[in-house]
């Protein structure tokens, strides 16, 4: 069955009601209703061969108790507030650092060879330490705290954003460089007028993959060594021995990140991309938008 | 003559030219190397003390002792066991889930939503979800590295179906091949590089997502070495065994898939699979 005989089927169909319902159903928006009424059966499956794993409806309950902060049975409340608010801060302080060390680096070393190869092998290592080394460390040397979560995010999010932006760098043609220097143009004019033009796009992305890396680094640094936080309360859902609990924040965080990545980042990528060719564009950002974790 | 003198003087500062900038680069290479472990032995030194950040030496002492006591190859080999036949499953089933994506409309859109959302969904999540479904075992890191490698696959696949070569489709059909034939022997063999593409992408995340559910849920493996020495409280015993784990990975990654792509791949001829 390929593209033309699926088209050829739906318009031969008379335009009565099953007619009409098959066609909802095999369109674009269809297809992927049903890919999310499938997730949710199989996930209602596995709810039912796994014991110890909590279905849709308990978590989705839980999610709502917990948000609106009703009762839990006995004296445990729904906490949610709170936590994600202490999390966004530490989390956006975190992000920030990262982004201006990030940056700062990128620039050096996409514009100097001599950084280039002095910085390139430890930036290797940095790139390939997971996200719970450095919660593991920062747990170990900052103690239970506001610290290690903010550390562990600007040390597993700045390496991408440096990569990102170095590459950046390397994409302006030798020849304008070769130009402004002829002109004897200002450092600081050129940072404005060729360098920072050229990577806008290129940091951008690269904050795209620290803000998802990031999360993940919070989300660990805080479930072993913060006493607040929302990495904090799945912890303490998990220890509770509550599956739908622990399962409920996790399905919290996905939302939180794929909203994110949907409504905010995405846009403003393909705004600071726009320049460049509509169609390598969209590739770009299918491409783009796989690489995380 | 002159001439002749000419172009070899010419020839020999180039030479030399090259060379300086040749050795300018491994110089500042060897100093970032000489660098970091001397900041690093700085910090242990002077700033943070040995006990929370141990110097280099001390590491690597540790790591010594790790390979000769035989731990290291046990848990290594434990997990990295785990990895691929984690990829095994992924390719299994990322393959055909890709192909109906290559070929047909309304399976594009329907797998658009779940392989773009597993493919930016944290890395906690996997290991959570391996956790959940099969508690502390073996299947929880085979399972998050199936699923976290899978959307990867995929996609790679879909586009590769979509760059078959519909030509040798049609051709087989004129010469009455069987579909099983065509499948087996056109359409596979131009699926596979992708799929083995799609691998080697989502190595990175995938040795490293397995190593947190071993941290998470795992009686065996480097992750759960790693977490052993965090509740010991041992910062020597964590950074080296991940240190061990990543210098590893890093030659499994180099060395072991492209030369294992060159030699599945071989019929392709060099140039087509060096551009894979």
């Amino acid at each position: 069955m390929n593209k033309s005989s699926a088209l050829g089927r739906n318009l031969a169909l008379p335009p009565n009601g099953v007619g009409r319902l098959q066609k909802l159903f095999s369109s674009n928006w269809g297809a992927r209703l049903s890919a999310y009424i499938a997730f949710l059966i199989i996930w209602q499956l596995v709810a039912l061969i796994v014991p110890r794993a909590p279905g849709p409806v308990p978590v989705f309950t839980f999610i709502w108790i917990e948000i609106s902060g009703g009762s839990h049975g006995g004296v445990l409340r729904g906490q949610f507030l709170q936590h994600f608010i202490v999390t966004l801060q530490r989390f956006s302080l975190g992000l920030v650092m990262a982004v201006v060390s990030g940056a700062l680096l990128g620039i050096l070393i996409g514009s100097l060879p001599f950084f280039r190869a002095l910085l390139n092998d430890t930036l290797l290592v940095f790139l390939a330490l997971p996200a719970i080394i450095w919660a593991f460390l920062t747990t170990m040397w900052f103690g239970i705290g506001p610290r290690a979560p903010i550390v562990t995010t600007l040390l597993t999010a700045a390496p991408f954003v440096a990569v990102n932006v170095a590459q950046g760098v390397r994409a302006i043609t030798p020849d304008l460089h070769r130009m402004s220097a002829a002109f004897g143009v200002p450092l600081s004019k050129r940072l404005r007028h060729l360098i920072l033009p050229a990577v806008t796009g290129y940091l951008f992305a690269g904050i795209r993959f620290a803000i998802i890396i990031g999360w993940n680094g919070v989300l660990l640094s805080e479930w072993f060594g913060a006493a607040e936080g929302v990495g904090w309360r799945t912890r303490f859902w998990y220890d509770a021995n509550r599956y739908r609990g622990f399962v409920g924040w996790v399905v919290i965080f996905i939302i939180f990140i794929v909203l994110l990545d949907r409504l905010a980042l995405t846009p403003i990528q393909q705004y600071a991309f726009r320049w460049r060719d509509a169609q390598a564009q969209s590739s770009e950002t299918t491409k783009s938008s796989m690489a995380s974790s | 003559m002159t001439h002749m003198d000419l172009a070899e003087r010419q020839a020999r500062q180039v030479e030399w030219i090259v060379l300086i900038k040749r050795g300018q680069h491994f110089g500042a290479i060897l100093l970032g190397w000489v660098s970091f472990i001397g900041i690093w032995f700085l910090l242990s030194r002077f700033v943070v003390g040995p006990i929370l950040l141990p110097d280099p030496i001390t590491i690597g002492i540790k790591m010594g002792d790790i390979i000769s006591s035989g731990a290291f190859v046990r848990h290594f080999s434990s997990s990295i066991l785990k990895v691929f036949t984690g990829f095994g499953i992924a390719v299994l089933i990322g393959t055909p889930i890709g192909y109906f994506m290559g070929r047909t409309r309304y399976w594009k859109a329907f797998f658009h939503d779940p392989v773009m959302v597993a493919g930016s969904v944290p890395g906690i999540t996997y290991a959570v979800m391996a956790l959940v479904i099969f508690g502390i075992s073996l299947e929880g890191p085979i399972l998050a590295v199936a699923l976290i490698s899978m959307p990867y696959v995929a996609i790679n696949v879909a586009e590769g179906i979509e760059g078959v070569d519909r030509k040798l489709i049609e051709m087989s059909r004129v010469y009455r091949r069987t579909e099983r034939h065509i499948l087996r022997h056109v359409l596979i063999p131009s699926i596979m590089p992708f799929a083995f593409a799609g691998v080697r992408l989502s190595f990175a995340l995938a040795w490293k997502v397995e190593q947190l559910t071993e941290v998470f849920g795992s009686s065996g493996g480097v992750g759960f070495m790693i977490r052993k020495e965090f509740q010991d409280f041992s910062v020597t015993g964590v950074l080296a065994w991940v240190l061990l784990f990543i210098g590893f990975m890093l030659l499994i990654e180099r060395f072991v898939l492209v030369e294992l792509e060159r030699y599945l791949f071989r019929w392709r001829g060099p140039q087509e699979s060096e551009l894979a």
